[in-house]
């Protein structure tokens, strides 16, 4: 090829002469190769699979939200598939006066964000300790969290249960009623919000360790340099914690505390084995079927009481679902910022 | 004046090396405020929790009418009783264990490849992320128990299976595909028939799966992320092709995450629904005579059991993980 021609115009402006390569030469060169192609099939391959997992994911739902709208002859109707023909709110409308809703909801809420705000403050402050702090038995300490992490809930249901059932920390509890000559030598919580609080204000509610696991790898993250500054400044630990370290961290708190309250809210390990039939009424407890709605003689009955307890688990849910919306660019970025890997 | 200068400048260094030690020992005791909220609880709320729970699976227990409980020791017999004399408890346990074993590597594999492909930029990847997380916050506690149990979603499968002229195999319209297929494909390649059901075992199980890595996969994400882009950089101009470049630096830096979901996975399967061995346990502690006390001696030993697999697999993965040294 020659070299490019310049041909001055005039003084400011420049015309550069060079031969070009055709355009369907360069277009043969840019998309004909080999690269080019696995790259096509690739991209393809890609969002075909998303798409097919997303599918995977989301359809139960709609054959729940589906379910939910059917009649009982919608359900003995073979024509019937996914669409129901005569279409009613009755499910939900039983549901919601019968299995009192509203008041497990509105139980759940309560018991949920304050479950959720103490365990993120606590996880986060044992995560910073554990992060930050070369203290002797850090490690120990650590080891502690792995094991109620990995020791399994249902091992040690029943001593759960008798140790809320009895409270009593060391007999400090059957001390001070001996003090006052009461009969109780032990606290009986069940039925309370304590066993879920206390467990929660040590940090080894259901799934904490994981939590403070996550938050004390973002803490490490965080340069020291940050808090050192803050120290010469003459500012102690805790207020440079409080001061310092927690502002930068909110968006890894918000992933805990979605965690935390999503988890809260559909857990029925906890609920059941802290509340009685007689205790406060929780969402587990709102998954049966109507009375108004029960029926022995109906031919497709198991497959109606599924759709009715599907209608439920939709019920419980829906607040969660409007809840993740706003918040699931919170728990991605958040993990991502967390830089797990430590 | 001199001799003054010398011992300034020796209490000054007296003084240097004096600070920092008295300065780390107070952060050592800040440590210890941090981290106490956890350690008070653990030690007056959890020890005796796990000792009970250990206690009580050496014993019988009686509840009293007046309140309180009564404690008979009797010994290894609730071991030997769960080992030898109840009917299901070691097959169960055998077969748990199993899936236990063959459902990691399709959830690490899966979970790690579903991290690629959303850690890829492309259109509408928020949209998707989105998706593959719902399963992490929605599916999890009483919804994963209605789905154990769901005729209903038996019952739309198998329409749909119906309803695209599938009429004759309504046993399988609700599997994705039948081992039958793949059998076919796979007649050629001298696969062993054991391979060949447990990939369509897992494809059929794919909404299990799909349900049970979403951690996995933001844990994946998270270490995706952390690799630096530079290095991808470099190996292109190098010319190493996508195959190349996923062998030689994704996959080693991403191998100490691997470890960390192996582990993470076997813990969650404590809690899930789908796991055969607790549902039985929790089963005889609900329904058996001293199933209470049973049902602890039981998930102790599987506890155990699944604790030392877990060292196992551990200490041999950590032999081939690949620790980036920082700075």
């Amino acid at each position: 090829m020659d070299s490019p021609k310049v041909l001055k115009d005039n003084k400011r402006k420049i015309r550069v002469e060079f031969e070009r390569t055709s355009l369907a030469e360069r277009l043969k060169a840019k998309y004909l190769t080999t690269n080019f192609l696995v790259q096509v099939i690739w991209k393809i391959f890609r969002l075909l699979l998303l798409i097919g997992i997303s599918y995977i994911i989301i359809f139960p739902f709609f054959v729940k939200i589906f379910g939910s709208f059917m009649s009982r002859d919608d359900l003995v109707d073979a024509t019937v598939r996914l669409i129901p023909k005569y279409p009613t709110l009755d499910t939900y409308k039983y549901i919601i006066r019968e299995n009192s809703y509203f008041t497990a909801f509105f139980n759940t809420f309560v018991l949920s964000t304050l479950c959720a705000l103490v365990q993120t403050l606590i996880c986060s402050i044992v995560g910073y300790g554990l992060a930050k702090f070369k203290f002797r038995g850090n490690k120990l300490v650590f080891m502690a969290v792995i094991l109620t992490m990995i020791v399994p809930h249902d091992t040690v249901k029943l001593s759960m249960y008798m140790n809320f059932k009895f409270f009593d920390v060391f007999g400090i509890v059957g001390g001070i009623s001996n003090l006052f000559n009461l009969e109780a030598s032990s606290l009986d919580l069940i039925n309370t919000y304590w066993p879920l609080f206390i467990l929660s204000l040590g940090g080894i509610a259901f799934k904490n360790g994981l939590y403070i696991f996550m938050m004390r790898q973002f803490f490490k993250g965080v340069p020291d340099e940050l808090e050192e500054a803050a120290y010469i400044d003459g500012e102690n630990t805790f207020g440079t914690f409080v001061k310092i370290i927690l502002p930068i961290s909110v968006p890894m708190m918000i992933t805990i505390f979605l965690f935390a309250f999503s988890w809260q809210w559909t857990d029925n390990f906890y609920t059941d084995l802290f509340f009685t039939q007689s205790g406060a009424i929780l969402m587990p407890r709102i998954v049966k079927v109507p009375s108004s709605l029960s029926d022995d003689s109906f031919t497709a009955k198991t497959l109606y009481e599924s759709c009715i307890k599907n209608t439920c688990g939709l019920l419980i849910i829906l607040p969660l679902m409007l809840f993740y919306s706003y918040m699931q660019r919170y728990l991605i970025q958040g993990i991502e910022r967390s830089g797990i890997v430590g | 004046m001199n001799a003054d200068a010398t011992v300034k400048v020796a209490t000054a260094k007296q003084t240097k090396k004096k600070k920092p030690a008295s300065l780390d020992r107070k952060k050592a005791r800040a440590g210890w405020w941090f981290v106490l909220p956890f350690v008070v609880v653990f030690i007056a709320v959890y020890i005796p929790i796990i000792f009970d729970s250990i206690r009580f699976s050496f014993h019988e227990l009686e509840i009293q009418s007046s309140g309180g409980y009564d404690l008979i020791y009797i010994g290894l017999d609730n071991y030997t009783e769960a080992l030898f004399v109840d009917s299901g408890y070691v097959t169960t346990l055998i077969s748990g264990l199993k899936q236990l074993v063959l459902d990691i590597p399709a959830i690490v594999i899966f979970s790690l490849f579903m991290a690629i492909m959303l850690n890829d930029k492309m259109p509408g990847r928020t949209l998707f992320r989105a998706i593959f997380f719902i399963p992490v916050i929605l599916s999890t506690g009483i919804i994963d128990s209605i789905d154990q149990s769901n005729s209903m979603m038996d019952y739309m499968g198998s329409t749909e299976g119906i309803s695209t002229g599938a009429e004759g195999s309504q046993t399988t319209a609700n599997e994705i595909i039948s081992a039958m297929d793949i059998q076919k494909l796979f007649a050629n390649m001298k696969v062993g028939q054991g391979l060949v059901e447990y990939v369509v075992g897992l494809v059929n199980d794919i909404y299990n799966i799909v349900n049970r890595s979403g951690v996995q996969m933001l844990i994946f994400l998270a270490g995706l992320q952390s690799i630096n882009p530079a290095i991808y950089e470099s190996c292109r101009i190098d010319g190493a092709s996508a195959w190349e470049t996923f062998w030689k630096i994704t996959f080693p830096m991403i191998s100490p995450m691997i470890l960390v979901n192996t582990v993470y996975t076997v813990i969650d399967s404590f809690t899930s629904e789908s796991n055969q061995v607790m549902s039985y346990i929790d089963n005889i502690y609900k329904s058996a005579a001293n199933g209470q006390v049973l049902s602890s001696a039981m998930s102790w030993m599987y506890f155990l059991i699944v604790v030392i697999m877990i060292a196992l697999v551990a200490g041999l993965l950590s032999m081939y993980i690949f620790y980036q040294r920082r700075d």
